[in-house]
């Protein structure tokens, strides 16, 4: 009698259990921390690539100078606008000089460099540095002997973290001449009054909280710019999808960071 | 490098530059604003209520503003001590005595400090001082006021509905007024009386037009008078010596007042029966005295003119009296001559 002795196929190894969607949280987390942690790392140790610092500076705060001054602007004057019928109603249209200030150093000047910014810049380094991890160039420049990560994500974190808040004053200053523009036009109000207007109803606090605030918004520009196009998937669709990524995720941040910053510099100002 | 790379490096620079300037800019202007850069003295003023006042609100000194709110804190049971940074500058201009008071920049503006007052006769003000405060006219007491106000008015309005009733009912005199006949007669009789009173206005008034045109007529008597230098100069001379003989006048009479008061103090001593004159003018005693002494005297004389008769006869004396007797004669004789002559 023929047994059925025949010996059942061994069962294929068993592939790794698919982590849930909280460990993914994570492990994104982590990789995240360790990605910010390698920055600063890197940024402090030698060497120094300043040649790539200050091209990155050209490109990301010289090439966005003309869109972020147009901008600022029209925000100028679309904000002094749409708030002059509000002001009216009161017959207190010469505290339009005081508001818009307040405005636009306040909040409108930072937020909107670092959104234009992060639509313009944080696209191009995320698609930038994808589009190199696609093509495995960053390999390359790892075997080359060149660190890609001092080389790609500290030059163009520092050159964000640094020029942002510079096109944030260009901001501040272009929107409150464009503000000076329709006020005068309206109001017939003179250039020192306006002036002593606005620096009347303007804080140093409110400077130096736009100074900071700007810093971060330009470090997370940089910062998720290039995660996204570090950690891209391969494939053409990756750089897309990191761009994309890069633009939706760091608007996103300004946005939490903002909110933040309004409860910390609220705290500062006691009211 | 290459000469696009320099050239990156330039505008990066321009560009970081550029940014720069506006910051460094905005601080300074902004600290220039706000007197961060200039010398400053830290006042103090305790108030029952600051209404909302806060850290960083203005200082205002006669409208202008010289300086902020540094500090507030609670003082005592329930009061608030505010503390403010002054310029130096104006420091010779608000004096110990100036009051502090809470106000407002505007209708609906920001809560400020208002310094105001001061005299010139106290000292400026010095490091650590505290001024004296007054209480600021709180919204709450405006609207109690305006309240107030409004039930006043609706009293006002209440009384003149009643009085323009009675009016048109024809009470009272300026209802009589209104409302009577009689009255309106006496009324146009009045301006009746009121109009010829204008005619003999404008009459008076020709005539003084008249008399002034007599007035600037040359060769009359008004006009010699008014235009006429000579006459004045007369007549100014002539007033002089009227107060000249006026003075002379007044001189007279002080000096009659002087004699007058010599008679006085002399009549007083006649009066004095101390005095020898007042004896003699009022005892009677004395003048009965020196009546006998005068009978006595008279009764002397003419027994010695009888002696003395007899001694002219005396042979001794004879040829004396005879010898006086021929000069006389002489004598009478020399002026005969002289007066012939």
């Amino acid at each position: 009698m023929l047994s059925d002795t025949k010996a059942s196929p061994a069962p294929p190894p068993e592939k790794p259990a698919e982590p849930g969607r909280l460990t993914r949280l994570f492990l994104s987390l982590a990789d995240v921390a360790s990605f910010v942690g390698r920055f600063f790392r890197e940024a402090f140790l030698p060497p120094y690539e300043f040649g790539e610092i200050v091209r990155q500076c050209y490109e990301v705060g010289y090439r966005s100078l003309l869109l972020i001054s147009t901008t600022g602007f029209i925000t100028g004057i679309v904000f002094t606008n749409q708030s002059r019928p509000s002001l009216s109603e009161f017959g207190a249209t010469s505290w339009l000089p005081s508001l818009i200030a307040i405005a636009i150093v306040r909040a409108l000047g930072p937020l909107v460099t670092a959104l234009i910014a992060a639509g313009k810049v944080g696209s191009s380094i995320g698609a930038e540095l994808g589009s190199m991890n696609v093509t495995e160039q960053i390999d390359a420049m790892e075997v080359s002997g060149t660190d890609p990560f001092k080389f790609l994500v500290v030059s163009r974190v520092l050159a964000t973290s640094f020029t942002i808040p510079i096109l944030t004053f260009y901001t501040i200053f272009v929107a409150l001449i464009g503000a000076f523009i329709n006020v005068n036009a309206n109001e017939q109000t003179s250039f020192p009054s306006f002036m002593q207007e606005v620096f009347g109803a303007v804080t140093f606090l409110d400077i130096f909280a736009s100074l900071f605030k700007s810093i971060f918004f330009g470090f997370t520009i940089g910062i998720v710019g290039c995660y996204k196009g570090f950690h891209s998937s391969k494939g053409t669709e990756g750089v897309g999808k990191a761009a994309n990524a890069a633009v939706v995720t760091s608007m996103f941040l300004i946005f939490i960071e903002e909110l933040l910053a309004l409860q910390i510099i609220s705290a500062l100002r006691g009211s | 490098m290459s000469a696009e790379s320099n050239k990156r490096s330039v505008t990066v620079g321009i560009f970081v530059l550029v940014g720069l300037v506006i910051f460094v800019a905005g601080v300074f202007v902004l600290g220039g604003q706000q007197k961060r850069f200039t010398r400053s003295l830290r006042i103090m003023a305790v108030f029952n209520d600051i209404s909302g006042l806060k850290v960083g609100n203005n200082v205002w000194f006669s409208g202008v503003k010289i300086g902020t709110v540094k500090r507030i804190s609670f003082f005592g049971n329930s009061q608030v001590e505010v503390d403010m940074d002054v310029e130096q500058s104006s420091q010779q201009y608000i004096r110990k005595d100036a009051k502090a008071t809470i106000g407002s920049d505007g209708l609906i503006g920001n809560k400020i400090v208002v310094i105001q007052g001061g005299t010139i006769s106290h000292p400026e003000i010095e490091e650590g001082d505290r001024l004296q405060t007054v209480a600021a006219l709180s919204s709450d007491q405006i609207l109690e006021t305006l309240q107030e106000n409004n039930r006043n008015l609706v009293r006002v309005t209440q009384d003149f509905k009643a009085l323009v009733g009675n009016i048109r009912r024809g009470k009272g005199t300026v209802g009589a007024v209104l409302t009577d006949s009689l009255v309106a007669n006496n009324f146009k009789m009045a301006m009746a009386n009121l109009e010829k009173a204008s005619v003999n206005t404008a009459a008076i008034t020709g005539s003084v037009s008249r008399f002034a045109s007599k007035l600037n007529t040359k060769g009359t008597l008004a006009n010699e008078l008014v235009t006429d230098t000579t006459i004045f100069r007369r007549l100014s001379r002539s007033a002089n010596k009227l107060e000249n003989v006026a003075s002379n006048a007044d001189k007279t009479v002080g000096t009659l007042g002087q004699v007058s008061q010599n008679l006085n103090r002399a009549s007083e001593k006649l009066n004095n029966n101390n005095s020898p004159l007042g004896v003699l003018l009022t005892d009677q005693e004395t003048a009965t005295n020196l009546r006998i002494t005068l009978r006595n005297l008279n009764e002397g004389t003419r027994l010695l003119n009888e002696d003395l008769k007899a001694a002219q006869n005396n042979f001794l004396l004879r040829g004396y009296f005879k010898k006086k007797a021929k000069e006389d004669e002489k004598r009478k004789a020399d002026s005969t001559d002289a007066s012939q002559k």
